[in-house]
Parts: C-alpha cells; sequence; structure tokens
C-alpha cells in the first residue's frame, strides 16, 4: 500500500499485488474505486506499461524524475509524489506568497508593514522578458519583503509574508 | 564539396552558410542547406554545447559565453566567426539578430552574403511609424492609430498619452513601437489604467528592445489574424504564397496556425494577396517576408505589419505550396530568380501547426522548466515535427519556453484536425510540463473545429487557463501505473539514467511477456 499525490493535492492509495498482470485496488481520497476490470502489466519496452481496462488494452508510459512519477496514457500526463510515511503534507503555508516560476524580481509594490486589499499587486516579477503582478491572496498586513528589485528567485522562494489574521 | 547543380548559374554562389541562432529554426535551416548539397555551420553558446542544432551542424563554432548578448546576439562575435570559418552567407533564423538592420549591414560589409531583405527594407518595416506610412503611401489599409511622443517631462508625455488615446479610442493596444511577440505589448480597456498600462509597456519595451517607444492603436475586438506569405528575387518577381491563419493567440503569442484560413473566399484572398505584394514592393523587399493584416468581422482587412524574415509558422504554407521557403531564400540570396510565377502556385489541402511549449496551462501558462526524460513524437503519414529538443535535453528558462512545433497536412481542414488530434495524444513527454493536452483540447472544441478562431478565442473559451480534466478512473488507473512502475524500477529508469545498458535480463521484462 502506497500513497501518493497528484497535482491537484488529491491523495491516492493504492495496493498493486502480483505480477506479471495484477489486480489492483484504489482509495482516492477515503472513497474506493471500482478496479475490478483493471489490471496492468509490464510492457517489454522501457518506459512502458499495458493498461488493461474493460477489455481494451492501452499502452502507459511512466518515469520517475526526482521523487515525481510522471505518466502519460492517451494525451493525458498525470504527475504524482510518493508519499512518505511521516513526512508532513507538502505545499504552501498560507500568508506566504511564493513565486511561481524562476525569474527577475523587477519591483517591489508595496513597503513593509503596509496593509493591503485582496488582489493588490505587490511585486512584479520577470521572466522570459514578460512582465507578471503577484497578487495579494487575501487581505492582510505585510509582515516580510524577501527580496529586493535585481534579484533573481527560484520557483517556489517565498517572495514575502502576509499576515492575514489581524488585518 | 563539388558546386551543386542549382548553383551553377547563381550570380553570387554560397557555398556554405553561417546559421545565426539556436533550437529548432537552425535545426530547418542546417538541414535546408545539407538537401541543397552546402555546409550549414552552427553557433553555440556554452549553455547548449551538445544541443540538436550543433550535432546536427556540418561544423559548429563556439561562442563563449552563456549570455544573449555574449553569444546569439553578439554580431561582432558572429561575423568574426563567418569569417574565421569561410562561411560565405549568414541566415539569421527568426528572433535574435533577425529584423536588426544594423547586423545585416555589417554582414554585407564584411563581405558576406546577407540571406534576408535589405537593411533599409528591414529598417522601414521594423519601425511600425515608418512602416505605417510607407503603406499609406502604397494604398495598403492601416488600422488607426498613433504614436506616444515623449515629453521632456512627464506631464508632457501623460498629456500626449491622453491625446492619443482619446483620438484613437478604446478598447486600444499599447505596443512597443521596435517589437514584437508580445513583448512591451499592453491592452487597455479603460482610461484609468490608462497610464499604469503604459508605464509598463514602455518598461518591457526598453528590457526587450533597448528602445521604449510606444505606439498605440485602437484593438479590433473578434477580429483575425491572418497573415500573407511573400517570396521576392532581386529580378523583379514578387510573390505571395497564400495566407496562413493565426488566430489563437494567448497574450499575443500564437499557439495554433493554419492554411489556408478557414473563412477566407477567393475573392478576399486575392486581395490581401494583391496588397501583401503592394506592401513587399512599397519596400524593394527581397527574400522571404511575412505581411500580417487583421480581418475585421465585417471583412474589412488592415496591414498590421510586416515581418521581415522567416516566420515561425512558415511550414503550414511549405505543406499546401509544396515550396521550401528556407531553400528558396538560399536561392535569391545567391541572385537566382524565383523558379515559378503566381499561376504556378495552388493551394494544395489544409496544413495546422501547434507550439509546444514548456509551460503549464494550469498556472496561467507560466513557464515550466525540467528534464525531458521521455521525449517520444508522433510520426506517420502528413506529420512533420520541427524540434530543437530530443530525449534527454532539459526545458529551460534562459531562451523561449517552445519546445518544438508539430505540423499536420490532410487533404481537407477536417482531416488535418483529426490528424494533429491524434498525433498530440501520441506526443509522449514526461519530466517537464507542457501544452499538449491544452492544444488536444482546442482540436476538440467545437469552435476550433467549425473554424471560429478570432484572437479572444482563448480569452473567451478558457478564461481561467486550462485544466487536466481526466476522469476519476483515468487518474486512478495512471496512480495505479505509477505505483507498479515503483515496484518494477529498473523498468523505469529513463534513457537518461541508463543509456547504453540492456535490460534483457530483467527477471521482469521475461515474465512479462504475452503470448498470444
Amino acid at each position: 500500500m502506497v500513497d501518493l499525490q497528484d497535482s491537484d493535492g488529491k491523495i491516492w492509495k493504492i495496493q498493486v499485488s502480483g505480477s506479471p498482470v495484477v489486480p489492483i485496488s484504489i482509495e482516492s481520497d477515503g472513497a474506493a474505486i471500482d478496479s475490478s476490470e483493471i489490471s496492468i502489466s509490464l510492457d517489454p519496452r522501457p518506459n512502458r506499461l499495458v493498461i488493461h481496462r474493460n477489455g481494451v488494452e492501452q499502452v502507459a508510459f511512466c518515469t520517475k524524475v526526482g521523487d515525481k512519477w510522471w505518466v502519460h496514457l492517451d494525451g493525458s500526463v498525470l504527475v504524482f509524489e510518493v508519499i512518505e510515511p511521516g513526512a508532513s503534507a507538502s505545499g504552501n503555508s498560507e500568508g506566504e506568497l511564493t513565486a511561481p516560476m524562476p525569474g527577475k524580481v523587477l519591483e517591489v509594490l508595496v513597503p513593509e508593514g503596509a496593509s493591503v486589499s485582496e488582489g493588490q499587486p505587490l511585486m512584479v516579477l520577470e521572466a522570459m522578458k514578460m512582465e507578471h503582478r503577484i497578487l495579494a491572496d487575501l487581505p492582510g498586513i505585510v509582515t516580510a519583503i524577501h527580496y529586493a528589485p535585481g534579484d533573481q528567485v527560484d520557483a517556489g522562494a517565498v517572495l514575502l509574508d502576509l499576515d492575514t489574521e489581524n488585518e | 564539396m563539388a558546386e551543386p547543380e542549382w548553383m551553377k548559374s547563381a550570380p553570387t554562389p554560397i557555398s556554405s552558410v553561417l546559421v545565426a541562432n539556436r533550437g529548432e529554426i537552425a535545426c530547418r535551416i542546417i538541414r535546408a542547406c545539407q538537401e541543397m548539397g552546402i555546409e550549414g555551420i552552427a553557433i553555440q553558446s556554452n549553455s547548449d554545447i551538445g544541443s540538436l542544432h550543433s550535432e546536427m551542424a556540418d561544423r559548429v563554432v563556439n561562442l563563449p559565453g552563456t549570455s544573449l548578448a555574449d553569444t546569439y546576439l553578439n554580431s561582432d562575435a558572429i561575423i568574426e566567426a563567418a569569417k574565421t570559418c569561410g562561411a560565405d552567407a549568414i541566415h539569421p533564423g527568426y528572433g535574435f539578430l533577425s529584423e536588426r538592420a544594423d547586423f545585416a549591414k555589417s554582414v554585407t560589409s564584411a563581405g558576406l552574403i546577407w540571406i534576408g531583405p535589405s537593411p533599409d527594407a528591414i529598417n522601414s518595416m521594423g519601425d511600425k511609424v515608418t512602416a505605417r506610412r510607407r503603406m499609406e503611401d502604397a494604398s495598403v489599409p492601416v488600422i488607426p492609430g498613433r504614436e506616444i511622443l515623449v515629453g521632456d517631462n512627464e506631464n508632457n508625455t501623460i498629456d500626449s498619452l491622453v491625446d492619443a488615446a482619446t483620438s484613437v479610442g478604446y478598447p486600444l493596444l499599447l505596443k512597443a513601437s521596435a517589437g514584437g511577440g508580445g513583448k512591451g505589448m499592453r491592452v487597455v480597456r479603460e482610461p484609468k489604467r490608462l497610464q499604469q498600462e503604459f508605464t509598463a509597456a514602455q518598461r518591457e519595451a526598453e528590457t526587450a528592445f533597448g528602445d521604449g517607444t510606444v505606439y498605440i492603436e485602437r484593438l479590433l475586438e473578434n477580429s483575425r489574424h491572418i497573415e500573407v506569405q511573400i517570396l521576392a528575387d532581386n529580378h523583379g518577381n514578387t510573390l505571395h504564397l497564400f495566407e496562413r491563419e493565426c488566430s489563437i493567440q494567448r497574450r499575443h503569442q500564437k499557439v495554433v496556425e493554419e492554411a489556408p484560413s478557414p473563412i477566407l473566399d477567393s475573392k478576399t484572398r486575392e486581395a490581401m494577396g494583391a496588397a501583401a505584394v503592394s506592401a513587399a514592393q512599397a519596400v524593394s523587399y527581397s527574400g522571404a517576408g511575412t505581411v500580417e493584416f487583421l480581418l475585421s468581422s465585417d471583412g474589412s482587412f488592415y496591414f498590421l505589419e510586416m515581418n521581415t524574415r522567416l516566420q515561425v509558422e512558415h511550414p503550414v504554407t511549405e505543406c499546401i505550396s509544396g515550396i521550401d521557403l528556407v531553400e528558396q531564400q538560399i536561392r535569391v540570396a545567391a541572385g537566382l530568380p524565383l523558379p515559378f510565377n503566381q499561376t504556378d502556385l495552388s493551394i494544395r489541402g489544409h496544413a495546422i501547426e501547434v507550439r509546444i511549449y514548456a509551460e503549464d496551462p494550469s498556472l496561467g501558462f507560466l513557464p515550466a522548466t525540467g528534464p525531458l526524460a521521455v521525449f517520444r513524437p508522433p510520426e506517420g503519414p502528413g506529420v512533420r515535427l520541427d524540434t530543437g529538443v530530443r530525449q534527454g535535453d532539459e526545458a529551460r528558462i534562459d531562451f523561449d519556453p517552445m519546445l518544438a512545433k508539430l505540423i499536420v497536412h490532410g487533404s481537407s481542414r477536417d482531416q488535418a484536425i483529426r490528424r494533429m488530434e491524434r498525433a498530440l495524444q501520441s506526443f509522449v513527454i514526461l519530466g517537464a510540463t507542457t501544452n499538449v493536452g491544452f492544444l488536444i483540447d482546442i482540436m476538440r472544441h467545437e469552435s476550433f473545429i467549425a473554424g471560429e478562431t478570432t484572437t479572444n478565442f482563448i480569452d473567451i473559451h478558457y478564461p481561467d487557463g486550462w485544466n487536466t480534466e481526466n476522469s476519476n478512473s483515468t487518474a486512478a488507473v495512471l496512480a495505479a501505473s505509477a505505483e507498479f512502475m515503483g515496484l518494477h524500477r529498473n523498468h523505469a529508469k529513463s534513457s537518461m539514467e541508463d543509456s547504453g545498458r540492456t535490460t534483457s535480463n530483467d527477471p521482469f521484462l521475461l515474465l512479462s511477456r504475452r503470448f498470444p
């Protein structure tokens, strides 16, 4: 049994047993999914496996990059992260505004301590020579600004802290 | 190398071409050179060592450095490289130095052949204000618009801005006078946002093109973006190779392009073709170029701009006309006349191109990065892939996020759409998020199928971006696949990890043999 988390944050509990053609049991966010008509077998070619579903066979492509599984089936791609037991759920903690992509800080539009409204632009980032505005997701007070104009930031870097409680 | 047959009568023979570009377009041009029996020479920055375009080339010159200014925008180093390795000509591709008249001039003064139009033609079309004037003089219709004169103080500039906005009318478009490709371009719907957007447009224009001059024009909504391909030689022949429709755009970056347009009637096609030929003749154009028009909902069309270079979406024209545009560019630069005339040309079938971007449609189309752990393009009749990457490469942010262009050609638009849908479905890219799923969705969209492709298509039909909508059971199958593959780790080694290693002794592989 393993827990996988997709990019929407949904948790999948999967149990696969046996080989070469395996029955599986699947739970999605706690609810069991009927998988009686689904089985999987390996395809002899690398990165490929065969899905048997309701009497139809399809080839899926699958590879692991870092700690994520990338799966392709018929034009759809999903990415799953294996949740190691004991690890806390990842994701942005509330009140932090993070860089959605790597880039350069062009402009900081608010000072520390500023009271901001929802949707207000706080920072301007540049990537690929295009400007992207970082907006406040909730009303609040800017408690810290971590970067200055000209700084390079990585995707996921915390740009500003926003106190949304004591507004 | 023996002189190829086609070059025997050329006034200025070309036996080697240095390609001043990278990525898919460098590969495309090198391939054309090799087909013509001449040498294709690549340049590479340090970060492009081992990239597809430099591997494909007959020779490669390393330009030390990783920044654009040191490498692909370094005109002195590029010209020096061409001279050192004895290249006869320089092909600029698109982007980078392709529309820089000063570069074209330096190339010719260095005694090399410039594969492109004259510096004068680049200059007149490159500056949108001059281009408008030249088009008005040549009786080519233009969109109502004005340039913003930056005054000696801020108040003067604002006055001039407000004045221009009022005379043009809302909604309006701010664009970089020197630019293209959506950079420095802003839509303003109401006067109160005018000043803010102007400042942003000016800054983007300054960063991207080194020229902050902003041009203002009326935004024609529900219009279509239709462009006409031009070919001209130095013997007085200027022809058009019909139109491409590039209406499906996002932030003025094209996403889907097709030829011919799904709605143009033959009368408008002829009128537009003739207007494009007049536009090219007005600047004594030579080589391949593109005249862009906006076709408004009432059927009238306006000159938008002329791109004085090869266009990203040129393959759809090649499919329907049967003409290799890069080959013709090289022949024209060698001084040869075009080997066909207007009446020899006709439209055969329908072609569609999609741009495969490393970007996340569910996150506002933000550029995505990552290794191309699996990159397995589709194949088959009528399927063409122009790619600058292959499996094992990385999607990076230092250049354009476009990975490749997928082009299909069919006997009808319906067949081309079905072909593209199938091709996209079997295009496997794992390791970096791409827009492939979004493109499949467009191919299935009833408005696209009906040919209702206006420039606001994506804004109307995908206002919140696009998210993979898998049925719960498909997602479950994919999750189970991941877990299953996890149990069989040896099988999941990406080709990057296990290059050269055989897995034939893997017991799981033997076990999984299926016997009919």
